[in-house]
């Protein structure tokens, strides 16, 4: 089977099953493998065959073949590091640069541009895309799920646009949650550390009939404020509470469908005074139709709204209050239709072909600094792609396709892309690519005015989409039974990039304009070493170089240094040890390097800093588990993000047990 | 007076999850693909015969070769553990190339081996060899049994001239529950 396809179409369907193994292969859990193998050893061959199994994936690629630089957080993996958020769980991927901003705030990018609007990247949570289109980034303490349900995170670094459109310019990130039949019986957990005052979740899954299945949960976070340099308090304190279901179902042999939904709120203490409070609620329906030969249909439908009651200071000049403080509110509405058909025409082709539509809805009620206008918005965005698997030779295939798309701000979009696979020797592949992607322009773009009274920054109405021609080059190899590795680089011509502009004569206002060009490049190296049965060690490297300028006839107010905010380096280690008396030690070791990033007012670095998480659990009875977890270890306080000043929020180290309970 | 408040929802916590935790009932977690096909694979030894007199002495082991896919060597290692086929232990061997499946009586061919397949074939006739893989058509390519995904469940298509051609002979039994390939077609 062609796996270069299999990687690029599978898109919210199951799509690398194998890759889990390849990349965790024995780390987890040996008893419950002896219970399940010795308890199917006992049926005849008649019954095996009616066994189901967790997921049968047709479309499953291993790891050795994946021909993109994707990395796959598995369950095990989330499981043994302890984290408590979303977001916290991506530092698990060595492709992306996640930093902590305070107690709840987070940056995350791939291959650069990670600042404080860092917009290009697209984050799914079960085919739902999450990004907001006031800025197209991610509000990541909006973002979280009960971790234990989730199967695994994809994350794939490179552009994805062809499949997945505007904004999945530098990078995708998939989270998958388990189908119900994996989650039935009772979870329960709870914990209280340093940081973190409380945690809490709770699923219940069962069956309703042979066919369909579900879960309910929900899970509450309490989360204690985070430090300013001087170690008084920072004032961010917040907390969460979500809950969700899921139903999956199968309806003949060939169609299964799921339905899904989630509620969340958060409250937020803001350092500056007052609350902001975020909440939400989905409700997704998808229907996969299997047919012969290689081929399928889905069908996926979601609403969406999230609402946002965000507290803005004063604006300030000097010390002068420009404006007075206020609330910024945004009711968002996403309506999203997504049709998906895989054809396969002969032994060398296999189609892929969608639709896609979404509508959104979007109302805002400004603040006296900050304002978007018009406050009311309505946006169509009408989407298709096609793409070919062609099997050139033995080992040798292409895949070619486009994605096109009209949206309300610049009409039409193109994103082709064009990828060789090259299975050099059963446990080696070599891939290469070049693809383009555009990211859209989000409300901030057009429809921002800092302030109405007296506008400092706007958007403009000529801003248009943010572009990158990528090419790639990449190899991963199983060089034995024991040792994975992988190495992908890049390098990334970007043109359009937002800038800042100076109104001439009056200087005022300061409006975005696409005034930067420049590239990046760079390399994502990773290593998966497994020692013994019961050690194995994971290591990875990022090297990131960017060169963006101004171009002729444009200026920018930070002479092109306001759109990233980079390591140019980073690395990290992980172990995994499995103790006896049914205890595991999971160490966490990464290094980043100095982080320099401007916000036009001021130039300022990060400082290159090692740090330490640590998870050590004890499964006391087949029901339960006791777990302490230590993060950020190697320091009483550090920053990660954010300019030196007085106000800069650090992070802490913090400790946290917590008692999980399963039946 | 934090800290104390946290120890006692901790407690609290855990005094409920004790009670509630009371009788341990056998977990029937769903398995996973790989371990099923791991406990096929284990079956078909008792499901085979193969030609007479082909071991040397009664504890020799009977060997099962694994091409590519570690975490079915893992999940089949499991399950052949303390194994016998008559008088002969059951063991897995991990290959790197068809070179290595000298003394092997069953070779299973992961997926993953992708396009190796076809070349492989034509070495591993006439030997003996019960081949089994779990590649979509790999009975019409010449593979004696495939492990066929079907939705969540395993389907076993065998090729009975392949078997017939490597001198085994495969049981009724288990015959009657597959479907059946001819090569090429």
């Amino acid at each position: 089977m062609n796996a270069v396809g299999n990687v690029l179409t599978s898109r919210r369907s199951s799509l690398v099953f194998a890759l889990v193994y390849a990349a965790t292969t024995a780390v987890a859990h040996a008893t419950e493998n002896i219970d399940t193998i010795s308890h199917l050893k006992q049926l005849n061959v008649e019954d095996l065959l009616d066994v189901e199994v967790t997921s049968v994936s047709r479309h499953a690629s291993p790891l050795a073949q994946a021909p993109s630089a994707i990395q796959v957080i598995t369950q095990a993996q989330i499981r043994r590091s302890g984290a408590t958020t979303l977001a916290e769980v991506l530092r698990l991927a060595d492709n992306l640069q996640v930093a902590q901003r305070g107690a709840r705030g987070w940056a995350i990018s791939a291959r650069g541009f990670n600042t404080d609007l860092a917009n290009k990247l697209l984050v799914m949570i079960d085919g739902r895309t999450v990004y907001t289109p006031l800025y197209s980034g991610v509000f990541w303490e909006a973002q979280d799920y009960l971790l234990e349900d989730i199967e695994r995170i994809e994350v794939i670094s490179g552009p994805g646009g062809t499949l997945w459109g505007a904004n999945a310019v530098n990078g995708v990130i998939n989270i998958i949650t388990k189908r119900t039949a994996d989650t039935q019986g009772l979870y329960a957990e709870g914990g209280s550390g340093s940081e973190m005052d409380a945690i809490a979740g709770l699923r219940y899954g069962g069956t309703l009939t042979p066919d369909v299945s579900y879960r309910v949960y929900g899970k509450y976070l309490d989360y204690d404020q985070s430090v300013l340099p001087d170690g008084s308090g920072a004032g961010d304190a917040w907390r969460r509470r979500q809950a969700g279901f899921r139903m999956d179902g199968a309806h003949t042999t060939a169609g299964n469908w799921t339905v899904q939904g989630d509620y969340y709120s958060n409250h937020e203490q803001v350092p500056t005074g007052g609350t902001t409070t975020m909440e939400g609620e989905n409700l997704l329906g998808r229907w996969n139709h299997a047919l012969a030969d290689d081929s399928g249909l889905s069908l996926q439908l979601y609403y969406d709204r999230t609402f946002l009651s965000l507290a803005v200071p004063p604006l300030m000049l000097g010390n002068i209050p420009l404006t007075a403080a206020g609330t910024l509110r945004d009711e968002l509405q996403t309506f999203d239709l997504d049709f998906q058909h895989r054809l396969r025409i002969n032994d060398a082709n296999t189609f892929t072909w969608g639709l896609g539509f979404r509508d959104t809805h979007d109302v805002v009620d400004n603040a006296p600094a900050i304002a978007f206008l018009p406050e009311v918005l309505d946006q169509q965005l009408y989407s298709a792609f096609l793409q070919d698997e062609i099997r050139l030779r033995e080992g040798l295939s292409l895949t070619v396709g486009t994605k096109v798309e009209h949206n309300d701000y610049t009409g039409y979009e193109f994103e082709p892309s064009l990828r060789v696979q090259w299975q050099a020797a059963a446990t080696q592949t070599v891939w290469a690519a070049v693809s383009r992607a555009i990211r859209a322009p989000s409300r901030i773009d057009r429809d921002l005015n800092e302030a109405p009274v007296l506008t400092i920054l706007k958007g403009s109405e000529d801003f248009h989409s943010e572009k990158v021609l990528a090419y790639e080059l990449g190899w991963r190899a199983q060089a034995s039974a024991r040792l994975t590795t992988s190495l992908a680089t890049f390098y990334n011509n970007y043109d359009d990039v937002r800038s800042t502009a100076i109104t001439p004569a009056t200087i005022l206002p300061f409006y975005f304009q696409n005034g930067v060009k420049g590239h990046t490049w760079g390399a994502e190296w990773t290593g998966a070493l497994q020692l013994t049965d019961d050690w194995s060690l994971h290591a990875g490297y990022v090297l990131l170089q960017e060169k963006l300028r101004v171009k002729p006839g444009e200026t920018d107010l930070t002479n092109a240094r306001n759109e990233v905010a980079d390591p140019q380096q980073q690395a990290s280690l992980h172990s995994s040890l499995d103790l006896p008396r049914r205890v595991t030690l999971d160490l966490g070791l990464r290094w980043v390097d100095t982080v320099r990033n401007s916000n036009g007012q001021a130039t300022g670095r990060v400082p290159a800093y090692l740090d330490l998480n640590a998870n050590l659990s004890w499964h006391a009875t087949a029901n339960l588990e006791l777990a302490l977890t230590g993060a950020n270890l190697l320091h009483d306080q550090h920053p990660e993000y954010g300019f030196p000043l007085a106000s800069r929020s650090e992070v802490e180290r913090s400790v946290y047990a917590k008692l999980v309970w399963r039946r | 007076m934090k800290i104390a408040r946290k120890l006692l929802v901790l407690g609290a916590f855990a005094v409920t999850a004790s009670l509630a935790a009371q009788p341990a009932r056998p977990q029937t977690t769903a398995p996973t693909e790989q371990q099923l096909k791991a406990v096929f694979v284990f079956n078909f030894s008792h499901f085979v015969a193969w030609p007479q007199n082909s071991f040397a002495t009664p504890s020799e082991p009977f060997a099962i070769g694994v091409l590519g896919g570690d975490a079915f060597a893992a999940e089949l290692e499991e399950a052949v553990r303390d194994e016998r086929v008559d008088t002969h232990p059951l063991v897995v061997r991990r290959l790197h190339s068809i070179a290595d499946i000298a003394d092997c009586r069953i070779l299973y061919i992961d997926r993953s081996q992708g396009a190796g397949l076809e070349r492989m074939l034509p070495q591993l006739q006439q030997r003996g060899l019960l081949t089994v893989s779990d590649m979509e058509g790999a009975a019409r390519q010449g593979v004696i049994i495939e492990l066929a995904s079907e939705k969540s469940r395993i389907r076993l298509v065998i090729n009975p001239d392949s078997a017939h051609d490597a001198g085994l002979t495969i049981s009724s039994n288990l015959l009657r529950l597959a479907k059946v390939a001819r090569t090429g077609q």
